[in-house]
């Protein structure tokens, strides 16, 4: 214990020594934090700049126009003469995609010759794209509602009835515990310790090399009589310290500043986080095993890190990729812990749901266990190399 | 000359003799875009699995399910009468979504009233969401139709069409028509590896000089210019690699012209290039770079508005992300490739990219002007 002590404290002198350290553990985390949470304030992406081209030229186009245009996601910008020229400004990316409405529309809609309203989506901005085809659509269910209604009005039908004859089956949906589809809650929720993480391997692997690069290795081992454990556990712990602070910053941003869904207590989610910065430290010291030489390890940590964002499957769900994939997705901490924050926090599973994904957690903890003789042997007798 | 050609020549066989940086330069550009595409290959969430609740024992209720289910987006692994069965399978993630049917569905139907069907979803991943949403809207608008008919009889065969579909419409995607997640994503992410893999390549050349006791910042600029070549050499094959074989390879959209390509990315990689060679002076070692710039590549790929919207991105950060080659690289690059831009329809970013391509030169001849400045007064 006493010798945990010791080294932590020597580990200290070392951070405050080396800027470099504290400047990685603090600045990436936070500035991703303000990033990210300032960058979807809103929740959601709101009046996406879109076109109208109006070839009808009637009042009900107009109608249409005006009506679009106060939707929620949807700025028309610009009216175009032709689709062309729509295109045109599409490939400026100056707008996200248009609505086309063909000549005599409104003429034919009252005769029953069933005109055809277009409407164009640049889906190469895929979120842009699909929020637009959400409005655009409902117009267009609009219009043809509001046109059948005129219609049935026509035939007396009563105006209590209409609704029903319209639409005889309607869809409630019920997105759970994230009501308004905020994209802030389900990106960030794994966007920030998902950065962390990645600092959190980096620095790991940084800081067990260069105790080998400028030949300090010997010494720290001294200091603990040569014992791997009491040496390993001083060093990291005050890392580990300083990275569950960041962990934490995060969790009272999250749920506590800007009030994301926390169905399962808080606990769970302080737990899940520590648990995952201690993890992706047995993992970086695992990787710094693995690999002969430092650089090797830090490319590793880096390319692990930054393929962890694709791989734990909060954008692109894992249940859509290739098998291999979806088992190699578990040697990534992000994961586990992306499971627990979908179990916990938003579904308010009970603990014993989540429990796999913890233990899954602790495995890696146990890592580094395997390989203490090899780490041991390895800061004794290699020497740096380029 | 000669010595620039010899400087381009040391430069070429340290990164070819350098793990570091054959990892980052090399390795990284062919294999990491062949990873990410293997990640996305599925491109669309087909099956996302749903628990029906129904309620109603009726052939309509049935029909509706049975038509949701045949949907390729939605499969319904169960039906059951109980709400807190269906729950707990959401909570385990064994389900995305719950239709529930309620027991009057059938009866407020029969008696010409509005029926409702409700949709649970699991919100930790809007592809679900979205693959439930819209097929159990698909499937309502279209036994809407065939109700509506029924409600009114005695039409003849066009009235009945015309009275269900008064006005019709037609979605058209417009680029990326099978709306795929690798189509959208993986051409920035091909844009965005050449910039990042050049900030860490350099870096790790410029960290390991510093190791030794030598300072970038005072190079001469023949040298730097040698670098800079060297990394050309090397760019030049991979950036075609990345961006015309890799499209084409996974079959992702892939409109640009041969000439619009080539033209727009000589700013881009000569921006790269030179803030580069700007920031490696920075560099305090060897591993340093890593630790740098690593972390960059998410936010950036954020930033360049290719997935958040960029005309929701707040003044404040747009400015900043300006300072990056890979905002304009990357909205170039997808308008040219994936929507057939031409090099007139990509002005402002081609614009952009030489103005950043002149000031990094400058900033990168600056701070060595300056590193010489100072090595020579304290002689």
């Amino acid at each position: 214990m006493r010798l945990i002590v010791h080294t932590a404290r020597r580990e200290c002198q070392r951070m405050i020594h080396d800027p470099i350290y504290l400047v990685c553990i603090l600045c990436p985390a936070i500035a991703c934090y303000l990033l990210f949470t300032s960058l979807m304030s809103d929740g959601l992406p709101v009046k996406l700049p879109a076109g109208m081209v109006d070839r009808d030229g009637s009042s009900m186009s107009r109608n249409i126009t005006r009506a679009l245009d106060a939707y929620q996601y949807t700025d028309i910008v610009g009216h175009y003469p032709t689709a062309h020229k729509a295109f045109e400004t599409m490939r400026q990316g100056r707008i996200y995609g248009f609505y086309y409405l063909p000549e005599g529309m409104e003429a034919d809609a009252l005769d029953g010759r069933q005109p055809t309203v277009s409407f164009y989506l640049n889906y190469a901005y895929l979120i842009a794209g699909s929020l637009l085809y959400k409005d655009m659509r409902t117009m267009a269910e609009l219009t043809d509602a509001s046109v059948a209604e005129a219609q049935l009005s026509a035939r007396g039908t009563e105006e209590w009835q209409v609704k029903p004859v319209l639409q005889p089956i309607a869809i409630d949906t019920h997105p759970l515990d994230n009501p308004w589809l905020n994209y802030s809650v389900y990106l960030n929720n794994t966007l920030l310790p998902g950065v962390l993480l990645l600092t959190v391997m980096l620095v790991t692997v940084y800081s067990i090399g260069t105790e080998m690069k400028y030949r300090t290795a010997g010494q720290w081992l001294q200091q603990n009589g040569g014992r791997i454990i009491p040496a390993l556990a001083g060093k990291l712990l005050p890392q580990t310290l300083l990275f569950s602070l960041m962990a934490m910053l995060y969790v009272s941003v999250l749920y506590g500043y800007l009030h994301f869904p926390l169905n399962g207590g808080l606990l769970p989610m302080m737990s899940a986080s520590i648990l995952a910065v201690s993890a992706t430290q047995a993992f970086g010291v695992f990787l710094f095993c693995l690999f002969p030489w430092m650089r090797m390890a830090m490319s590793a940590a880096s390319l692990w890190g930054v393929l962890s964002f694709s791989i734990s499957g909060f954008s692109f769900p894992a249940m859509a990729m290739n098998p291999a994939l979806q088992a190699l997705n578990h040697l990534f901490p992000l994961r586990h812990y992306f499971l627990i924050y979908a179990g916990s926090a938003l579904n308010g599973a009970p603990f014993s749901d989540v429990l796999p994904s913890f233990l899954a957690l602790t495995i890696f903890l146990l890592l580094p266990l395997l390989f203490l003789k090899r780490l041991k042997r390895k800061l004794l007798t290699y020497v740096y190399m380029e | 000359m000669k010595t620039l050609f010899n400087y381009c020549q040391y430069e070429l066989r340290r990164i070819l003799h350098d793990e570091g940086t054959l990892i980052f330069m090399l390795l990284v550009p062919l294999g990491y875009p062949i990873l990410y595409t293997f990640i996305y290959t599925d491109e669309v969430v087909r099956q996302v699995p749903a628990v029906a609740v129904n309620l109603s024992d009726s052939s309509m209720g049935r029909e509706f399910l049975r038509q949701v289910d045949a949907s390729p987006d939605v499969d319904i692994i169960l039906e059951t009468g109980s709400m807190d069965e269906a729950k707990k399978m959401l909570r385990a993630q064994e389900a995305y979504g719950i239709i529930y049917l309620p027991g009057d569905f059938n009866k407020r139907l029969q008696r010409g009233e509005q029926a409702h069907v409700s949709l649970f979803c699991d919100m930790s991943g809007l592809l679900y969401y979205k693959a439930l949403a819209v097929t159990c809207t698909d499937v309502s608008l279209k036994m809407n139709g065939n109700i509506r008919l029924q409600m009114m009889p005695g039409l003849t065969v066009r009235q009945e069409e015309v009275t269900s579909l008064p006005v019709k419409y037609e979605s058209i995607a417009a680029f990326n028509p099978q709306t795929g997640f690798a189509s959208f994503l993986i051409p920035a992410v091909l844009v965005l590896i050449i910039q990042q893999t050049l900030l860490l390549g350099t870096g790790l050349l410029a960290g390991t000089d510093r190791d030794r006791g030598l300072f970038p910042y005072r190079e001469s600029t023949v040298r730097m210019w040698g670098k800079g070549l060297a990394c050309l050499l090397l760019y030049l094959p991979t950036s075609a690699y990345m961006l015309i074989v890799v499209p084409h390879l996974f079959h992702l959209p892939q409109l640009a012209h041969a000439s619009t390509l080539a033209l727009f990315m000589v700013p881009y990689l000569l921006a790269c290039l030179f803030l580069a060679l700007t920031m490696e002076v920075f560099i305090p070692n060897r591993e340093a770079s890593m630790l740098v710039f690593v972390c960059t590549s998410v936010p950036l790929l954020f930033l360049s508005g290719i997935s958040w919207p960029g005309s929701d991105i707040p003044m404040g950060w747009k400015l900043f992300s300006y300072l990056y080659p890979s905002t304009f690289g990357i909205n170039g690059f997808v308008r040219i490739n994936t929507m057939g831009a031409s090099l007139a329809d990509v002005q402002t970013e081609f614009i952009a990219l030489w103005i950043q391509a002149i000031t990094y030169y400058t900033t990168a001849w600056g701070v060595r002007k300056y590193g010489n400045y100072l090595l020579h007064r304290s002689a």
